[in-house]
Formats: structure tokens, sequence, C-alpha cells
């Protein structure tokens, strides 16, 4: 931040604001002031009974208590002081090409056109509607629960197909309770017995190519080698539950969510193109960013024609 | 000079207008909800789950944590200032989005997508200039009452264009002076109050017991002189509470810049509304020295065990890696550790202002605060530095990537493109932070029993957590007096972990008659997707006779053990590398997937207090700079690490005599 000032004070165009201001300052001073109560740079501050208020309350929000007198006061000084630093800004144009404010300012008028297209609740029909257009979003995923026993494919490098075929062997003659004690190689920080899980969570602890390997499988029979990023595994699915479309009451909160959400964004778009409708934009290229140096006038993509 | 002011910047004003008019304008304030006095919710005690009754199988009656979740404490939106300014366009929801494993947009216009969904998410902006937009309250009374915003508000109602014409028309009656007075009338802003509500709003929105964890929080970002002393505030509440109070700042007269200050203002939260929060620092490094100080900064007098209290009440974990570099350990404090020297950023504090000087370094690393802790507690009675790790991005993108090849840097001025590594991540008068130097880490591990926010913050209170600079591996660490060989032959070392020793983040109770040394049972699991596992290591630091701080470092398991052996001077050879920089690829054929073991302290000495945690290290794989690179053809600079060791550090186990 200092250094930020110290480079500004370098500016020729902060002498010349400082200088202006100065100058308005000085006829601001003695030249009878013409400044209303609302005025951006009236000199006048009206602390109002309800800004204080607002001020106590905001200290009360965050301590959990009301000020003291002395705070009230300490409140009110700072309040005086950024109004007066907020009015002097403007008027220095402080706030002009601020890519910090500019994107703020951006950022606060998008907030104000979503609220807006928050204000008012779906209908069941809307959102029944939402559902059946976009099932993958909501679909129940499948669940699985199985038994594995590792192989270390890089220990036992070339004969780890062999080996797991004759693992399988073992372990069909076994049968689904086949005893793994002592099969295979030591995995000890991963079960070898997992519980009804959705895909997600197999994912989670094997990765996806495992996991969709696993789901495929039918239920009730050792199969592999399946690989994971581990090494081999040999896997007996006991059960499997598809996935379904589940009914909306049962995710309505999600549908919800998701349907204020895709609103939202339709919503930002349309009113993007319809301010950009109002506006003419042009656009010069330097010369040699592909644009020929040629003033052009131009509408953004969103805009359409006009 | 005033109207020519206006007439060169007729759109600014108006733009102003606007913006003043909506802030008054705000309607209704929010209804808090009744704070709701009452005792603090409960914690669930791990230490006493471990059940008396043997079952026949070894998954019945286990109510020990038995899942990693994954995620990030400390992610920045478009709602910090600075991420604003930067051009980061997400918002809180969005950032819930991306972590929940959607496929979106980022503020450059890249899609982009998880690997692996994150199981939960911190949305952190900055407490200060948190100020946001007012709402439009549906049917404020005050509004229906006006024609004009009667009928604002029924074109709303009607939604669709007719919504999308109302937003114009609002906009427009403000840039024309033609806003209803009705209803501009309301003095006061609520624009901070509306900042906290929209991140509320989002966590609540996305949280979903079971599923996925949307906690709610906020950063604290005392940053006098430049010198770093950040914290992120988590919640373990929901918004019912959450919205009682505002965040603390760092800015006069509300705030402070000092975080005895901030615990006092956690402490009245926890008051009022029976809630439950923890902050967590980080950047030591960026701290010049005033990070883990031995005397208090802000009044140079020696701290009383008040403090020390406070601190380690408030404060459980430590953010020990992020992009702004890795925080555990430092080459100059521990020079005989090889890998001490990790993604280590310490040119100066966070503005650069000042630059680092060697005798600062002490106070900056978790691996000599632990240590550090270890002197205050002789000298205190409290460990104020009694900390367990996590690692997080710090990211101010909205988007939580901490994976090498899917990493979208510190702020959207930093996402991938060929051009990327040629800028600055940042720069002042003082000096500059290379974008290559971006550090693509980190990760926080919580060992929970399920993923909601109650139990994962309760892990965190407990400490049982640890730092990953990125990958998913899994990692156990007990520590007891009975630990034996075979007890690293078990299937599921957690059930013997629990009930022989205490987990990351405990204490070890007294030494029982006739045990020498204390033991540890330590295991990791490789990420599926990342690389094999180098070795592991326990690193201890104590207190000599004398009272000095002292560390050292075991390699206690290591891959290709067969042919692997330690040499003359007890150190392991490094396990070599298959990283094929060009390519930006690896192979698996060196390193284990799974390593595992138990360890007793060969230096063991009852009488010196003592602090362990494991150290996990990765077989070397491409760095994020060997990633970009290779996908869009550019040669980086020398100077540009191309390979990295991923690792993770577990939360310490505390001995005291």
């Amino acid at each position: 931040m200092q250094q930020f000032v110290k480079k500004l004070i370098h500016e020729p165009l902060v002498h010349f604001l400082a200088i202006g201001a100065a100058l308005f300052l000085l006829s601001g001073l003695f030249g009878g002031s013409t400044a209303t109560q609302s005025g951006q740079n009236s000199y006048r501050i009206v602390v109002t009974p309800g800004q204080v208020e607002h001020l106590t309350a905001q200290f009360t929000r965050t301590w959990q208590r009301p000020p003291t007198e002395t705070e009230v006061k300490g409140l009110i000084d700072e309040y005086v002081l950024d109004e007066i630093s907020y009015r002097e800004a403007l008027a220095l144009g402080l706030d002009r090409d601020d890519p910090t404010i500019r994107r703020r300012l951006r950022l606060k008028l998008e907030t104000l056109n979503e609220d807006i297209a928050a204000a008012v609740p779906p209908s069941d029909e809307q959102l029944q509607e939402f559902l059946e257009k976009h099932p993958d979003s909501f679909r129940r995923e499948p669940q699985v629960a199985f038994r594995q026993v590792f192989l270390n494919a890089d220990r036992r490098g070339r004969k780890a197909d062999e080996d797991a075929r004759n693992l399988l062997t073992r372990l069909r003659a076994g049968g689904p309770d086949a005893d793994l004690a002592g099969l295979g190689d030591p995995l000890m920080m991963l079960s070898n017995d997992i519980p009804l899980s959705p895909d997600w969570e197999i994912r989670r602890l094997f990765g996806k190519e495992f996991a969709t390997n696993v789901l495929e499988l039918a239920p009730g029979r050792w199969e592999g080698p399946i690989r994971s990023g581990y090494g081999l595994h040999l896997v007996l699915v006991r059960e499997k539950t598809p996935g379904r479309l589940p009914e909306l009451s049962e995710v309505r909160a999600e549908v919800e969510r998701e349907w204020l959400f895709a609103r939202k964004k339709e919503m930002q778009e349309a009113i993007h193109k319809r301010l950009l409708e109002r506006y003419t934009v042009v656009v010069e290229r330097p010369p040699d960013a592909g644009g020929k140096g040629s003033a052009v006038a131009a509408t953004l993509p969103a805009a359409g024609a006009r | 000079m005033r109207n020519k002011n206006e007439r060169m910047q007729p759109g600014m004003a108006a733009f102003l207008m606007i913006i003043a008019a909506l802030l008054v304008m705000q309607g209704n304030t929010p209804v808090y909800a009744e704070s709701s006095p009452g005792l603090p919710a409960p914690t669930s005690d791990v230490e006493s789950a471990f059940p008396a009754q043997k079952h026949f199988s070894p998954y019945a009656g286990r109510n020990f944590p038995t899942q990693v979740f994954w995620g990030d404490t400390h992610l920045h939106t478009g709602m910090s200032m600075d991420a604003g300014a930067f051009g980061a366009r997400l918002k809180p929801e969005d950032a819930h989005r991306f972590a929940r494993g959607e496929e979106l947009t980022s503020s450059t216009g890249l899609r982009v997508k998880l690997s692996r969904p994150l199981d939960f998410l911190v949305v952190a902006d900055h407490s200060d200039n948190m100020g946001f937009f007012p709402r439009l309250y549906e049917g404020d009374p005050k509004m229906l009452a006006d024609p004009t915003g009667r009928r604002w508000y029924d074109m709303v109602q009607a939604g669709g264009q007719k919504g999308v014409a109302a937003a114009v028309e609002i906009i427009e009656a403000f840039s024309q002076g033609k806003f209803p007075e009705a209803l501009a009338s309301l003095p006061g802003s609520q624009a901070y109050r509306s900042a906290w509500e929209e991140t509320i709003h989002a966590a609540e929105k996305y949280n979903e017991p079971g599923r996925y964890t949307a906690f709610i929080g906020y950063e604290w970002t005392s940053n006098t002189g430049g010198n770093n002393l950040h914290r992120v505030v988590v919640y373990r509440d929901g918004g019912e509470k959450a919205s009682v109070t505002e965040p603390y700042t760092t800015l006069k007269p509300l705030g402070s810049d000092n975080p005895r200050d901030l615990w006092k203002w956690m402490n009245q939260y926890e008051e009022k509304t029976g809630g439950q929060v923890l902050a967590i620092p980080h950047n030591g490094n960026l701290s010049n020295g005033i990070m883990f100080p031995i005397l208090d900064t802000f009044t140079g007098k020696s701290f009383d065990r008040a403090y020390a209290e406070t601190r380690a009440k408030w404060e459980p974990l430590y953010e020990a890696t992020q992009i702004k570099g890795d925080g555990e350990a430092h080459p100059f404090l521990s020079p005989n550790d090889e890998f001490a020297d990790y993604e280590t950023w310490d040119k100066g504090n966070l503005d650069l202002s000042v630059a680092k000087k060697n005798d600062m370094l002490q106070y900056e690393y978790a691996r000599t605060a632990l240590q550090t802790g270890l002197t205050l507690q002789r000298e205190l009675g409290v460990n104020p530095y009694k900390f367990g790790m996590i690692g997080s991005t710090d990211s101010h993108t909205g988007l939580a990537t901490a994976e090498e090849e899917n990493f979208f840097g510190k702020h959207s001025g930093t996402e991938p493109g060929p051009e990327r590594y040629k800028h600055p991540m940042a720069q002042t008068a003082n000096g500059r932070y290379e974008s290559y130097d971006m550090v693509g880490s980190g990760l926080a591990a919580v060992w929970a029993r399920e993923n909601t926010r109650e139990a994962i913050f309760d892990a965190m209170m407990r400490k049982e957590t640890y730092a990953t600079t990125g990958p998913r591996m899994l990692v156990r660490f007990f520590g007891g007096w009975e630990f034996t060989a075979d007890d690293a032959r078990v299937r599921l070392p957690a059930y013997v972990g629990y009930g022989k020793g205490v987990p990351m983040g405990g204490d070890l109770s007294p030494a029982p008659k006739g045990k020498s040394a204390p033991t540890f049972l330590v295991g990791a699991l490789k990420d599926p997707l990342s690389g094999n596992l180098d070795r592991i290591q326990i690193v201890k630091g104590w207190l000599d006779q004398g009272g000095k701080r002292q560390e050292k470092v075991y390699d206690v398991a290591w891959g290709d053990a067969d042919k692997r052996k330690p040499g003359k001077d007890g150190k392991l050879p490094p396990v070599g590398s298959t990283v094929d920089v060009k390519e930006a690829t690896w192979t698996n054929t060196i390193g284990d997937p799974e390593l595992i073991t138990v360890w007793q302290d060969p230096d063991f000495d009852p009488k010196q207090p003592a602090v362990y945690y494991a150290r996990v290290i990765e077989i070397p794989t491409p760095r994020w700079t060997a990633y970009e690179a290779k996908r869009f053809g550019v040669t980086m600079p020398k100077e540009v690490p191309m390979t990295t060791q991923e690792r993770a550090y577990t939360s310490p186990i505390w001995y005291t005599p």
C-alpha cells in the first residue's frame, strides 16, 4: 500500500487531480457553499440516529454486547473519517481505473441480479420437470459390497498375471466364503471385506477404473484380476444394488438448489444481454494484434446483433 | 470543477449513485435466530471408544475413526477483496459445487474439474472488506407499499423475461435518480452483513451430512507491517449460530491485528451462542519471526500461562503446507535433514517489505515451533504450540486444486497457460514471487467416523489430522508402550493401534513400569492415483539435559527394502527416480504401495519432554511445472524445479515427563 502511494505521488495525473481538488476545496470554503445535504461533494456530514443505531448494532453483532459511550464515539469518528475519505477520494477520481473497485462493483451488481432471480421459489411442477430433464444429476448411485485379495504386481513382476490366475482357481474352489488368511500380498490398511458402499466411495478408495470394473461383475463368483492404483485384486462381489432415479419428494431440496442455480445463471446471462443492448461497443485494436489498426464497431457475442 | 467532473464521468457518477442508493435501500434487517444459549455441544471422545466386548467379526463394535476425509480448510473466492481484484469471479456457491466434483468454468474461462471430489471445504474469505450487496428481500413491506416497488415485486414474481426486465429497470431507475424515495429511506448499510450471509447460505445449501461437509468460516488477516499472522476461523455450527455474530476483522475500531483479540472474540461467540469455533494459523514462513515467538510480539514481554492456555485452546492445528510455501522444516534449522528444503519460501515477509534473516526462521517453521512449545511448557506449565498438522491450498480462485496435474494456482492471474511460468505470482517494489515457485499443495486429512461438520470438527479439535502436499495417502500413526513387531503384521492396524496406544494428536501416557522407551505403530498406503512410497520417517524433537531444543529424523520403513539398506553414515540411499520430465510421466516400479512398521525410540530419556510426528515421502513424480511444460509445449528456465517428492506430515504425539 505504501509503495502504491509512493508511486501515486509521482503520477502527473495525481498532481493534476490534487490541484483540482485543492481549488475545489478553496472554492467550497470561500465561494459560499452550494453543497446540498445529499450531494456527493457536500461538506456537511450528518450522522443520523439511524446510522448511529446501525454502527451500534454492528458492534453488538461482533462483540455480543453494546458498545460503551467511548466506543460509540470511536465508531462515529471512524465513520465520519470513512465518509470524508470516501468523498475526497471520489473527488480525486481515485476510484477510476482501479481494477479492485471495478471488480467489486461488478460483483455487487451481479449479486443483486442473482437475488432477483432467487426471489421466487419454484413450484413442484417446475421441479418435477427439472428432475426429468436432468436425471443424471439426481440419480441415486449404485452400491456394491465385495471381498478382495491383493497382489503386488510390481513386486511379482512378470509372474503377477500367472499368480493371479492360480490364486483365482483356488478362490473359486473355496467359494464365496473362502478363507482369505495368508492369501495374496499384504495391503493392511485397506479392508479385504468392503461393506455395501456407493460407487463414489469405491472410487475414493480404489480409483475410478477399479470401481467401474467391480460394478460390472456379477455377484457370487470370484473374478479378476482387476487392476487398481495399488496393484491387482481378485474380487468377489457379495451384493449389488442398481442406481435409480429418485422421486421428487426424496430429493426436493437438492432439485430446488440445482434449479435455482440454473435459473440464476440464465438470469445473469439475460441481464448481461439486455444491458449490452444499450451500449455500442467499439474495439480499437493495436496495429499488430490482428485488428489491422482500424476501429471496429463490435458487440460482444452475448449481445447479439443490433 | 465539480460540474466538469460530472460531465466527464456520467457513467461512473450514475454507477456510484446506484451503489449508494442500493446500500441505503437495504430492506428489513434479516432476522437472526434467537441466540441459543446453553452448554457447548458435547464432543465425541475417541479414546474411550475401544469396545471392551470381543466380537467375532473384527468390524463389529468398531467406533474409532475408520475413514480419512479429505478437504481444504482455506479457500478464497471472488468475495475476498484481493481475489476479486485478481479477477476471481467464482463465489462461495461455485467453490462448493466444484469441491463436490462438478465441472465448471474457471474465472479465466477454462473448464475445470477435480479428479476426485473433496469431502469437506471451508470457504474462508477475508473478513476485512467482505462488504457486499444488500438483498431485495422478498415481500419487503416498505417496498410493497410503494407502487413502483409493488410493480417490480410482481415482475420479479412473474420470473422469466419479466424478472430480467425488472432487474434492468431497477438499475436504470437508480442511474437516473428515479428510484422511489420510499424505498431509499433506510439509514446505514448492511453491506457487510450480506456478505457474511451469502457465505453462510452457500455452506448451508451444499452441506450434506454423510456426503459432503460445507463448513462456515472466514480468514482473519492480521498483516501489520507485512508480517503474516493470518488465521482461518472454522465453525462447528450451522448458519443459525454463525449468523448471530459477524466475523472478526483486523480493521480498527471494530477489529484488531492482535491474535489475543481474535481469541477473545471466539470466546464471546461461544459464550453467546453455545457454538464452537477454532482457528488455524498459516504461513509462519511469511511472518518474519513472529508466528511462533518466545516473547509476546505485541508487548515485548514474556508470555504468561494465560497466553499459552488460550492459544492452545483456540488453535489446535497449524496449516503446515500450502501454495505459498511448505512450512514443516527449513534447511537452516535442520541441516542434517536432506528433505527439509522442500518448496521453501524464505525471501521475506508477505509483502517482501522486510527481507528474511536467519534468526527469524526458528520462529516460523512447524518442526522448530513444536520444540519451542516444549521449552515454553517448562516455563509456563502449558504448551502454547501444541498443534496438529493440516495442509490446504489458500487458493484465491474459488478452486481447491492441490494436484500437480490439475493445478490452478494461487489466484486467477495464475491459472494455467503457456505464459504462466513467466509472470510473477505477485510483485511489490521490494521483489517478486515467481509463478513457477507456487507450490501445488496442500490437502487436509482428517480421521473421523462420519462426514459431518460435528465429526470432522471434533477430529480437528483432538488433532487427529495430517497434512499432505496434495496426494491422498492414508497414514496411521499410534504411540504407546507396548507395540511389538507383530502389530505391524495384523490386518487393520487401527484396531491394535487404538487398543494399545493413542492416535496422532494424542499424549503418551506415563511409562508403565518395566518399559524403557515408547513404541510407535506407523503405516502408510499410497494414493491410488499418485506415486509409490519412498519412506516413512519419524521426526523427534526434544529438550536435552541442558534444556536445549534438539531434533532427529529417523528412517523407520522404506520401499524396495530387499535391495535398499542404510549406508555407513546411517543414511538411507535415495529411492531413485523414474520421472520422464519431457513427457511428465513416471512409473511405480520403485518404492512400495504400502509401508508399515513398529518403531521404538532408541534414544529415549524419560526425564526429557519429547514430541514425535511421522513424515511420509513419495517417490519422485512430475511437479506441476512439468505437466504445464508438456501441455503447452514450452521450455522453462533451468531454475524451475520439474520433479517433486510429495509428502504427508502427521499430527504429533507428545511425551511429557
